[in-house]
């Protein structure tokens, strides 16, 4: 192993760390927002748009992550809609993750006792407004634990895109090992980086999740 | 003066018809304390009363908001309900306080969000009830860091904050350690002083006897008779209270 080379390429890894960073957090934005509609939708069984949000579902957690991507890129363009790689990268990605946090979405508000929705409707609040106002805030922090787990996958699966020519984390190491031929050194090292960057939010997300169980605290 | 009226009220979950064509009429500042066996209808009842469970037929009235069971489910119908909601306090068996909030501001909620009064005054309105509830010294208190006495005295606070002209009592006491029932009961038996309208189901004979005006007794979905707690508890005219209060009593005196 030569520490040179890994002096040399490391600007252009964390250059490239950015992007990986940037997929994950853009599309888990993206994501929380499809996964929440989905859940509300699935959970208050709304005609239509239930059976496609069920079939949405079942279709993101029954196929490869990487058909997905494909299908968006190399597919879509047949019928005329044409993403560059970094749109339908992020489009595949929080498409994806929107599914399963859907899944965490629905079973975090699920789980708060019915009788708090009670207690709320008997004051006279409006649906919303007891979702809002109380089931949220309890069901997020239910949820807290899979939504971090869904996070760090998201991560992981960012390198996926890597096949589409995004210049992420794992595509930078590619071109690099095209050049340097130390493939060895240079996956050891982005491997390494991806240790840093998802042991660092595991960190993060674990502190949300103590932070937001305070009041069950004895 | 009428304050709740009950109109050949049903309820069925399926085939199980629970309730079967209650009349009831209460005034206000009445107390009404409803007893009966397990399964025979009470929290049905109640809950209807609050449209936490459809009615399957009859009308519900409180104060000036009636409500037809089986009516189209329409905007007028559920802000209808929404206001005669606004106007009963619910206390349940199992408290329900929300436990992200603590008890000050689980009473704040209510003034804030129905009411959309300023943070500043709910917390003016929610201090005054918790001391009234005995609770001035645990406003900062998260519901888990509370004893269920406790609990359900903020609950019974959490309901007084947006001066309901009704109070719905499902076995407040239930779930209770023995010792600390009497605290929510003295609370209770307060707010009858105070010449709150409310309607209590509990199984607490001696409660009943103090504050109850009238005692109604359910069983299978009816009322089998009612009167005063004196009326039903010395001259209970049917079989089916009688039973009932042998096997209450024979519990009490155990
Ligand atoms: N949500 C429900 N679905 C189906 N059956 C119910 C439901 N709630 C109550 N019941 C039935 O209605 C009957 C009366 O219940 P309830 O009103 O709770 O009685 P009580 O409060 O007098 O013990 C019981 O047989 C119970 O099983
Ligand atoms: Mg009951």
């Amino acid at each position: 192993m030569d520490v040179t080379i890994i002096i040399d390429s490391l600007p252009s890894l964390l250059k490239a760390t950015l992007m990986t960073i940037f997929l994950a957090a853009i599309s888990i934005l993206i994501a929380l927002v499809i996964g929440f509609f989905t859940a509300i939708i699935r959970i208050l069984k709304v005609k239509v748009l239930n059976e496609i949000a069920n079939t949405y579902v079942s279709l993101m957690r029954g196929t490869p992550l990487l058909v997905q991507i494909f299908v968006i890129y190399y597919g879509l363009p047949q019928i005329g809609i044409s993403l560059d790689p970094i749109s339908s990268g992020v489009l595949a990605l929080s498409l994806n993750a929107g599914a399963y946090l859907s899944e965490s979405f629905r079973a975090s508000i699920l789980a708060v006792d019915n009788g708090q929705m009670e207690a709320s409707m008997s004051m006279g609040m409006t649906y919303p407004q007891a979702l809002k106002r109380i089931i949220l805030p309890q069901s997020l922090r239910i949820a807290i634990p899979t939504l971090s787990n869904s996070f760090i996958v998201l991560i992981k699966d960012t390198s996926l895109v890597s096949v589409i020519t995004v210049t992420e984390l794992l595509q930078m190491s590619s071109l690099i090992i095209a050049k340097t031929f130390e493939p060895l050194t240079i996956y050891l090292v982005a491997a390494a980086i991806y240790w840093i960057l998802i042991s660092f939010f595991t960190k993060l997300l674990d502190k949300l999740e103590v932070q937001s169980s305070k009041y069950l605290v004895r | 003066m009428t304050m709740i009226q009950i109109e050949h009220l049903k309820k069925a979950f399926g085939d199980n018809e629970v309730l079967k064509g209650i009349d009831l009429t209460i005034d206000k500042s009445e107390v009404v304390v409803i007893m009966g066996p397990s399964g025979s209808g009470k929290s049905t009842l109640l809950r209807c009363l609050n449209f936490l469970e459809e009615p399957t037929d009859g009308i519900i009235q409180i104060g000036e908001y009636q409500v037809h069971a089986g009516g189209k489910i329409d905007r007028h119908r559920k802000k209808v309900i929404r206001e005669l909601r606004k106007k009963t306090g619910f206390v349940f068996q199992s408290f329900n306080l929300f436990p992200h909030k603590t008890a000050i501001e689980n009473v704040m909620e209510g003034p804030i969000a129905i009411h959309g009064t300023k943070t500043e005054e709910a917390r003016t309105i929610a201090e005054a009830l918790l001391v009234k509830v005995g609770l001035g010294d645990r406003c900062d208190h998260f519901p888990a860091q509370l004893s269920g006495g406790q609990q359900q005295r903020v609950a019974i606070a959490r309901s007084l904050a947006l001066n309901p002209l009704v109070m719905l009592f499902d076995e407040p006491t239930s779930a209770l350690d023995p010792e600390l029932v009497r605290e929510v009961l003295l609370v209770i038996k307060s707010l009858a002083e105070e010449g709150m309208t409310m309607v209590i189901v509990t199984h607490e004979m001696n409660f009943a006897k103090e504050v109850a005006d009238r005692v109604v007794f359910m069983d299978e979905g009816i009322i089998v008779e009612q009167g005063t707690s004196k009326d039903i508890f010395l001259n209970p005219k049917e079989e089916r209270t009688k039973q009932f209060l042998y096997k209450v009593e024979a519990v009490v005196t155990e």
